[in-house]
């Protein structure tokens, strides 16, 4: 074979390759097993200070002198950066003290609560930020429409929602981790009025922890889902285009666009079935109602796996009580999959003069860990 | 040399990229499903399954084409994963025959999961084995 033989195959066997590394970033509760704890000393080997995780390498010699190099997931650097640490707090050789969540399996990998340096601590998870005030009424358009986005010459985004999955709202509190995974399994019930079949994949999927959750292949959501990933989103008010475009902090960070043109909604049999389906929106007052058809099913619509078919029609409502404050509520109407229409929802936190942070949805950690 | 590497480049990325299967994360049985049915090991059959949940029953066909099969009747018992499917089918010489596939579902959470279990056409009994595409 000659030069340029070579040169194809090679980049055939690289296209395998690549697609083989792009790997995957399942939830936490897949990864880590919050049930245990890890106390980790030794040096550091190696700073990825990457996004969308963090990680610092350590040697770790246990009590019988072997020595093993640990990876520890210290959170996205932009959040670390954010709140104080940089990337020249910790050294090579630097010896740290480590205490975090292991993950589960083999691996040799941690989830960091805490890191310290010379036993003064350099890093702790930051603690939840309080609410911006309230005081603030939310900026207006001259015609007096409220504004989903920043006001005229200022900058800021969505940020942190006040609820990590989609939960009936006439549902008493339903607990559960930041993956949207129940604390206890039997409030199945509570969180939406199921077929058995879909209650039967819902659970099955909280059982195994969520970790064939699409998301965590990078595949986009749609949905609710859009408004309670960690990475914010922002709206981008076009309205000599008549549409509004979501443009989402998060995930493959990308965007979606909602018509607010006047148009009908598409009878769903004539549309190409997507991820983020089709939006028609309207105002009504001071609320942006939003009728969604179209959605494929390929993706969970919200954190903890509820499942949905090509039925799913979904009626968003957007409003803004005040500056810092966004109320989201959404019913959802599929028959195939849940026995009557049903509504949940959030509100979601203004990050002012800030605007969306990069992060792509990846995992450098995946082929790291490859030895 | 080069025309003929062009060829296998394409083969190759072509076949790595087209292998995965697309995510279907609504109803377990919607799809299309491939794979085999015979009374043993050596002797055994294609056979193609396309099942659509329309929010109160499972439809679809075996083998789709001028000798389709449609499904009389699917239960899918989602409290262990078991799945009965009945079809009506034509033997070699055209009569009616009955096709009764029951099996379990496997590795739910997949897009390439699968059914597996006992098949029974007419007077044969066999076995059976689908993944989904």
């Amino acid at each position: 074979m000659n030069h340029h033989g070579v040169k194809a195959l090679t980049m055939a066997v690289g296209t395998v390759l690549a697609v083989a590394l792009v790997s995957a970033q399942p939830p936490a509760s897949a990864t880590y097993d919050r049930e245990r704890k890890v106390t980790l000393q030794g040096p550091v080997t190696r700073i990825d200070w990457v996004n969308p995780n963090a990680f610092v390498f350590i040697n770790v010699r246990d009590a019988a002198g072997v020595t093993t190099n640990w990876a520890v997931q210290v959170g996205n650097a932009l959040d670390l950066e954010r709140d104080g640490w940089k990337r020249s707090s910790l050294k090579i050789g630097d010896v740290i003290a480590v205490e975090g969540i292991p993950a589960r399996g083999p691996r040799r990998q941690a989830l960091a609560t805490s890191v310290s340096l010379a036993g003064k601590r350099v890093f702790a998870p930051p603690a939840k930020r309080p609410p911006a005030p309230a005081a603030a009424p939310a900026p207006r358009w001259p015609d007096g429409q409220v504004r989903l986005g920043p006001a005229p010459g200022r900058k800021g985004y969505w940020g942190a929602a006040s609820a990590n999955a989609l939960v009936e709202s006439t549902a008493s509190k339903v607990p559960m981790n930041e993956d949207g995974l129940l604390l206890n399994l039997a409030d199945a019930d509570k969180v939406a009025p199921f077929k058995p079949w879909a209650k039967a994949v819902y659970e099955q999927r909280q059982r195994e922890l969520l970790k064939d959750d699409p998301a965590g292949r990078c595949l986009p959501a749609g949905g609710p889902r859009q408004f309670h990933t960690p990475n914010g989103f922002q709206f981008i008010e076009q309205r000599e285009l008549g549409r509004i475009l979501v443009l989402l902090g998060g995930g493959d960070r990308n965007w979606r666009v909602i018509h607010t043109d006047g148009r009908q909604q598409m009878p769903a049999a004539e549309l190409v079935l997507t991820y983020y389906g089709n939006s028609v929106g309207r105002w009504e007052k001071d609320t942006l109602v939003v009728d969604s058809v179209g959605y494929n099913e390929r993706f969970w619509f919200t954190n903890g796996g509820l499942p949905h078919t090509e039925a799913l029609h979904l009626t968003e409502r957007f409003s803004r009580p005040d500056l810092n404050t966004l109320r989201y509520d959404v019913t959802v109407d599929d028959p195939r999959t849940y026995t009557r229409p049903w509504t949940g929802g959030w509100t979601v936190r203004w990050v002012p003069d800030e605007d969306l942070k990069e992060y792509f949805c990846e995992d450098n950690a995946e082929s790291t860990f490859i030895r | 040399m080069r025309r003929r590497v062009l060829p296998l480049f394409c083969l190759v990325a072509c076949l790595a990229l087209g292998t995965p299967a697309i995510a279907q994360e609504g109803h377990p049985l919607t799809g299309t499903w491939g794979g085999d049915w015979g009374p043993t090991a050596t002797q055994r059959n294609h056979v193609t399954f396309v099942m659509n949940w329309d929010g109160e029953k499972v439809t679809g066909v075996i083998n789709p084409g001028p000798d389709q099969a449609p499904l009389a009747s699917v239960f899918l018992d989602v409290t262990n994963w078991t799945v009965r499917i009945e079809a009506d089918a034509k033997d070699a010489g055209g009569k009616p025959v009955r096709v009764i596939a029951e099996g379990k579902l496997e590795d739910i959470s997949s897009p390439h999961r699968r059914i597996a279990g006992t098949w029974r056409q007419g007077t044969t009994n066999g076995d059976f084995r689908i993944t989904r595409d």
